[in-house]
């Protein structure tokens, strides 16, 4: 089959591929630009795990082709961090323990960058919707979305960085 | 689960995409919407069209404006837009809220209004919207444009009045500003996923008597269905609780939803009496406030 | 066995009080690795030239395999091999087998002569990409003579059925009924007798990461090296070799992160096997990575499908006499494990309660469906399930509070050998149960109810107390049969700890990769522990099976028990070198020393002191300062057994200690039906968990959270759906239903802390309680919710269907 030169702007970087049409934007990503933090869960567009912002909205890259992303600024989980600093989001998930096996945080993160862009300050209700489109098949969600509202707590300015090392237990009963 | 091969084309104008699925129809091409039904299609390699047509850069489809009386809607505009627009919360909330059921926001970010009503997924939302908003669909293919009531486009599961090298341009609905109440409510076994049962329903009052009543399911037939029996029901009635009974009662009994493994018709039929009465409580309570 | 003729338990241990680090909730190490999208899963591995395989599989329940041709595929662009089931028959042995009497069973990595279930693989494609290889796929001609299916378990003991394996002469694989205690007699002394008949269907882990593995063989040194998310190899390495036919000293198999696994990724030695037998056909690294339609038909770990007819004696009061439980359990088309999971059923086989007599009839079915494997809980989370189902039933029967009828038959004295043999170490049950209780706001939920009721509403508080197991014994794998095949007894873990010239700590691990849980950081936090360092700080490696030390892996929740086991032994032997070494250097006597916060010193001078890092460089770099026989360096490793198994009575009337160490739970889930809907939501959900002492609090929350959602899922979505032709209707998420944030409701989580006397620091594992009890409750509030109607459900999962067809067929019967 005859392949296409498609440029993709992925976290501010512009690459341009030679791909088959076919090609699903997941595996462009992960096999043609070598990112390899978008993961594949289902392909079939349930579980979420592949999830991207394409423009700065959340898709699911599993059923995406890349074709379809072309000239498309597109971000990843690659792009949250900056350095060696994670971005509250990350650092929230970390300190709330929002993951288990990490397999589907990737897909978290960028699903919940989407939610705190369109509200910075989400009710955990609307957290928990807004991140109902991905699944966890570990936390069973509630540290989750207890770091997504932390983080977006942070990025508002309202909340402190927490201590690193400790959290306080668990309340007893 | 990979897509098998195909060729493809990205083309800007109307008539190059029906050009393209005329010169290639031995290959059993396709359009491309949004690909939210299609690509998990073809992962499974349940669909293997040769050629896709990719809609994406044909401006005239990502239309979104009010023409008088009518709310149009290009083939190509994605439902996460329709979902946050103001003109269509005005002219057709119940849209609106039908779009917060389909699937969940990351599919409705690339899901197109146009590629729903296209699939035609007998338990899809937005083909009962359709058909309770008496919108109209615009076509155009090799023997010029058509444009199809929703009552005429649905023919049977995953199956539409579109012809052989046809595609869908525009979704025409009547814009109901500040007239009557609407609801939608669905029942899915989980949230985001398909519903057993939809319903769409707008009610209309004149001094506390139901002038006029469109209400329209999903799932529980090969297309979307109009409940007519709860419709004459409740016109002209106040649509008190024991009358809105009888509109339940009504309609399921011309019910015979095919069970499956996620309910029998018996359940599909019970579950379909729940979401009749609460969608048309809501759109009566709804009408009500407008008063 | 008598209990005067049991073997003596190990001594009671003394717990340090004022733990520093065990029992903080730190960050975890492994996770920013995975928040940078660089966990490093066996998909994001690529080695030079690999290439990759996709698995055709039956379309068929049960069919001869009539002819296969191979020619357009492996025509095909990019195609490098085409491998059938009968060409795979010639290049590998039977898989792996634990189950009874393999031969008659014969478990391949593809179909040889007929398939066996809708997935079964039948032929391999090795091509450039995954895409390539499923294109080639589509080009395998096998003609197929299809034969009857044979898909319900009771049906498929039946004279004449249909046979799954021909050579076994029955689809019944394994039938034994065992008798603990005075059965006959505890019946004839009790007052009434509880019976009912209950259906479990299977469910599965579902990791969101499918199972996979990347084969590099070398053809010059004929090495071969297997990266792989599934674990557990290190003891039984052989075993896979075996199946490859290679010697075991040329296999190594080193462990990948797993993206969840919930038992599903336990020795999963299919895609290992595959990727291995086609990497040496066409001599490159190979990648097999099942997708998603694999790992849902042919994973070869589809959880527990049972039938139960249950009989409970009882005495008016409540007290429960004796149980007589009689399962059929479906298997699928092959067993690897045996029936290891009656095993976990009968190491808590009588809940918390009193119960002085138990009869266990278990009978193996075979049918044309994929295979058991294991699913968070291996059997025990239904037999917790089938005990409360009927506590609660006997509670309903007897007009006993259910709160009640609960504490009456507790066991407060400990250790209590339960009549299997089993030993319960310690336990609060009446603790749990009080707080459960407070946190669930229960007695504001009964409240509740009786104003929901008046209001046409249907409430239920589904109260349940059930036991967790942790720590298995290797016995249970064979206590089985009156002369088993292989009646091993070792199941060990492993740690090496390093103390560098500068102080570091790394420690390695073996068999133990991570799969979600948490073993990096629960032995930084034990090494910080014993050596007063950050767990931050410390370093750790997994290392794989070919210079790994004993080891076996994850499973039956062992790890964190084992690993401290480990770590505290590697310690021991650590401290008493840099003890023997600070005496030298302090020129002190050794036993006059003390470690204190990072070092030691000689007691009642502290000044006189030298820390880890001094000690550790002096024992690295200044041979000379040292007695000759003080050998360089400072690192050691420790083989820890299992702290407390003992063996099974010839006659199997006691099955020996073989899960001692046994946590406790009370989860109060309050839930409302719509009973037009069959909708089940959550109001309210409580759960209180005694795993011992808490390593990392936090962590082990976010285990029964998680826990607890594949329970729901279990209790109300998750079934994997065969038809009467054996078709797998659930091949894919929208129909196989996981629940979303929107299904699980917020946990309100109490931990209690009873300490095990024989586990150091007194930890119990707790990876599997959530699922251990949620089915349970969710049961049980369901059934207190309908009852007003005369409703019971008694099938998992719960689905709106069979709720509105139990409500209608109530209704009809009245």
């Amino acid at each position: 089959m005859d392949k296409y030169d498609i440029t993709l702007i992925v976290n501010g970087r512009s690459s341009t591929v030679s791909v088959e049409p076919r090609k699903l934007l997941v595996d462009v990503l992960r096999e043609d630009l070598g990112l390899k933090g978008t993961h594949i869960g289902c392909e079939h567009g349930v579980c979420g795990t592949c999830t991207v912002l394409l423009k700065g909205r959340s898709i699911r890259s599993c059923i995406t082709f890349a074709v379809q992303a072309d000239g498309a600024e597109i971000r990843t989980v690659e792009g949250l961090a900056n350095g060696a600093d994670l971005h509250p989001l990350q650092d929230e998930f970390w300190t709330k323990q929002g993951l288990q096996c990490g397999y589907c945080t990737p897909g978290m993160l960028m699903r919940a960058c989407e939610i705190i862009e369109q509200n910075p300050d989400p009710s955990p209700e609307q957290v928990r919707e807004g991140i109902a489109s991905n699944l966890c098949r570990c936390t069973g969600y509630q540290f989750i979305i207890e770091a997504v509202c932390a983080a977006a707590g942070r990025m508002r300015g309202e909340e402190q960085r927490p201590d690193q090392a400790t959290m306080p237990t668990e309340a007893k009963a | 689960m990979k897509p098998p091969p195909f060729r493809y084309a990205a083309p800007t104008s109307v008539e190059e995409v029906l050009d393209l699925l005329a010169a290639n129809a031995d290959a059993e091409p396709r359009v491309l919407a949004g690909g939210q039904s299609l690509v998990p299609l073809m992962n499974f390699r349940l669909a293997q069209p040769g050629f896709l047509v990719d809609l994406r850069l044909v401006e005239a489809l990502t239309t979104l404006r009010t023409e008088r009386d009518v709310l149009v809607i290009g083939a190509m505009v994605r439902q996460s837009a329709v979902e946050r627009s103001p003109e269509v919360a005005l002219a057709a909330p119940l849209l609106v809220e039908a779009l917060g059921y389909v699937a969940h926001p990351p599919i409705r970010n690339s899901g197109t209004v146009g590629g729903s009503l296209a699939h035609a997924d007998p338990s899809a939302e937005l083909p009962a919207v359709a058909l309770a908003l008496d919108a109209e669909l615009l076509t155009a293919g090799p023997s010029g444009t058509r444009t199809i009531p929703a009552a005429e486009f649905f023919r049977g599961p995953f199956t539409t009045a579109l012809e052989p090298g046809e595609i869908l341009t525009e979704v025409r609905i009547p814009r109901r500003e500040g007239v009557g109440g609407y609801a939608f409510v669905e029942f899915a076994r989980t949230h985001g996923n398909f519903a057993l049962v939809g319903v769409a329903a707008v009610i209309e009052m004149e001094k506390d008597i139901v002038t006029g009543a469109s209400i329209t399911l999903s799932g529980v037939a090969s297309t979307p269905v109009r409940a007519a029996a709860a419709e004459r029901a409740l016109a002209g009635t106040s649509a008190d609780a024991a009358t809105i009974e009888v509109a339940v009662d009504a309609a399921a009994d011309e019910l015979s939803p095919a069970g499956d493994l996620h309910g029998s018709t018996a359940t599909r039929t019970d579950i379909a009496r729940s979401c009749l009465r609460g969608g048309i409580q809501l759109a009566l309570s709804r009408a009500q406030d407008r008063r | 066995m008598t209990t005067a003729s049991r073997p003596a338990p190990p001594p009671i241990r003394t717990h340090k009080d004022g733990r520093n680090w065990v029992g903080k909730s730190i960050r975890r190490l492994e996770d920013p690795k995975f928040l940078r999208g660089r966990g490093g899963y066996i998909g994001d591995m690529t080695l030079p030239g690999m290439l990759h395989v996709a698995v055709l599989s039956s379309p068929y329940a049960h069919a001869r395999i009539t002819g296969i041709n191979t020619d357009a595929a492996l025509a095909a662009p990019g195609v490098h091999a085409v491998i059938t089931g009968a060409q795979a028959a010639e290049l590998t042995d039977p898989l792996p087998d634990f189950g009874p009497n393999p031969a008659a069973h014969t478990w391949r990595c593809l179909a040889v002569e007929k398939v066996r279930y809708v997935g079964e693989g039948v032929a391999v494609v090795v091509a450039d990409s995954r895409y390539l290889a499923e294109d080639a796929l589509a080009l395998i001609d096998v003609e197929y003579e299809p034969l009857p299916p044979v898909v319900d378990p009771e049906r498929a003991l039946d004279e004449g059925a249909p046979l799954v394996h021909e050579d076994l002469g029955s689809n019944c694989a394994y039938e034994r009924t065992f008798q603990f205690g005075e059965v006959d007699r505890d019946f004839a002394d009790a007052d009434v007798v509880i019976t009912d008949r209950l259906r479990w269907r299977r469910s599965g882990g579902q990791p969101l990461e499918t199972v996979g593995a990347i084969a590099d063989f070398e053809v010059a040194t004929g090495q071969l090296t297997v990266h792989t998310n599934s674990l557990s190899f290190t003891s039984y390495l052989f075993m896979v070799a075996g199946t490859l036919k290679i010697p075991a000293n040329k296999l190594d198999i080193r462990p990948m992160p797993a993206g969840g696994s919930f038992g599903s990724k336990l020795f999963a030695t299919k895609p290992a096997v595959i990727a291995a037998m086609c990497s040496r056909a066409v001599g490159r690294p190979v990648v097999y990575l099942e997708d998603r339609i694999d790992n849902i038909s042919n994973c070869d770990h589809h959880g527990s499908d049972r039938v139960y007819d249950v009989q409970l004696a009882l005495m008016r009061d409540g007290t429960m006499r004796s149980i007589k439980i009689d399962t059929v359990d479906d298997y699928g088309a092959y067993i690897q494990f045996g029936v290891g999971h009656h095993g976990n059923a009968l190491a808590q086989v009588v809940g918390p309660y009193r119960i002085a007599s138990v009869e266990y009839r278990v009978r193996a079915a075979l049918t044309n469906k994929n295979q058991q494997g294991a699913y968070r809980g291996f059997g025990s989370e239904v037999n917790n399930w089938m005990l409360e189902q009927m506590v609660d039933k006997a509670a309903r029967e007897l007009g006993l509070d259910p709160v009640e009828i609960r504490r009456h038959n507790f066991i407060r004295d400990f250790p209590y050998f339960i009549p299997t043999g089993n030993v319960y170490d310690s336990g609060d049950y009446d603790g749990v149960l009080d707080k459960a209780l407070k946190l669930a706001e229960y007695d504001h939920w009964r409240a509740e109810q009786v104003k929901a009721r008046e209001e046409g509403r249907y409430i239920g508080i589904g109260l349940i107390t059930a036991q967790e197991r942790s720590v298995f014994s290797a016995t249970e794998f064979w206590f089985w049969f009156d002369t088993p095949g292989a009646p091993v007894t070792s199941m060990p873990e492993s740690v090496t700890l390093k103390v560098d010239a500068t102080g570091g700590i790394t420690a390695t691990l073996y068999s133990c990769a991570f799969w979600g849980n948490s073993p990096e950081t629960m032995v930084a936090q034990l090494v910080a522990e014993e050596f007063d360092c950050d767990p931050h700080d410390v370093s750790i490696v997994y290392q794989g099976s070919k210079n790994g030390l004993p080891a076996t892996g994850p499973g039956g929740s062992r790890t964190t028990v084992m690993l401290a086991g480990a770590v505290e032994g590697a310690t021991a032997k650590i401290k008493a070198k840099a003890r023997r070494a600070t005496g030298y250097m302090l020129e002190a006597n050794p036993d006059d020393l003390e470690w204190v916060d990072g070092g030691y010193q000689v007691k009642g001078s502290p000044e006189a002191r030298k820390t880890l890092a001094e000690i550790a460089v002096m024992l690295h770099l200044f041979k000379h300062s040292f007695p000759e026989d003080m050998e360089s360096g400072l690192e050691e490793s420790k083989v820890f057994d299992h702290p407390y198994t003992t063996m099974p009575s010839a006659d199997r009337k006691d099955l020996g200690v073989f899960y001692p160490f046994m946590g406790h739970a009370c989860h109060v889930p309050v839930i409302e039906v719509d009973i037009e809907t069959g909708q089940v939501s959550f109001l309210s959900y409580a759960a209180v968990h005694d795993c011992g002492t808490l390593v990392n609090p936090r962590s082990l929350a976010g285990h029964i959270v998680g826990g607890t959602a594949q329970g729901i899922g279990t209790a109300l979505y998750e079934e994997f759906v065969y038809d009467e032709e054996g078709q797998l209707l659930t091949s894919s998420y929208l129909d196989y239903l996981i629940p979303t944030a929107i299904e699980v409701p917020e946990l309100k989580i109490g931990h209690h802390e009873t300490p095990s006397p024989w586990t150091p620091h007194g930890i119990k594992g707790g990876g599997e309680g959530g699922r251990m009890m949620a089915p349970a409750a969710i049961n049980v509030a369901v059934n207190d919710a309908l009852a007003p109607l005369g409703v019971r459900l008694t099938e998992l999962p719960m689905t709106p269907d069979r709720i509105l067809a139990a409500i209608r067929a109530a209704r009809e019967s009245r």
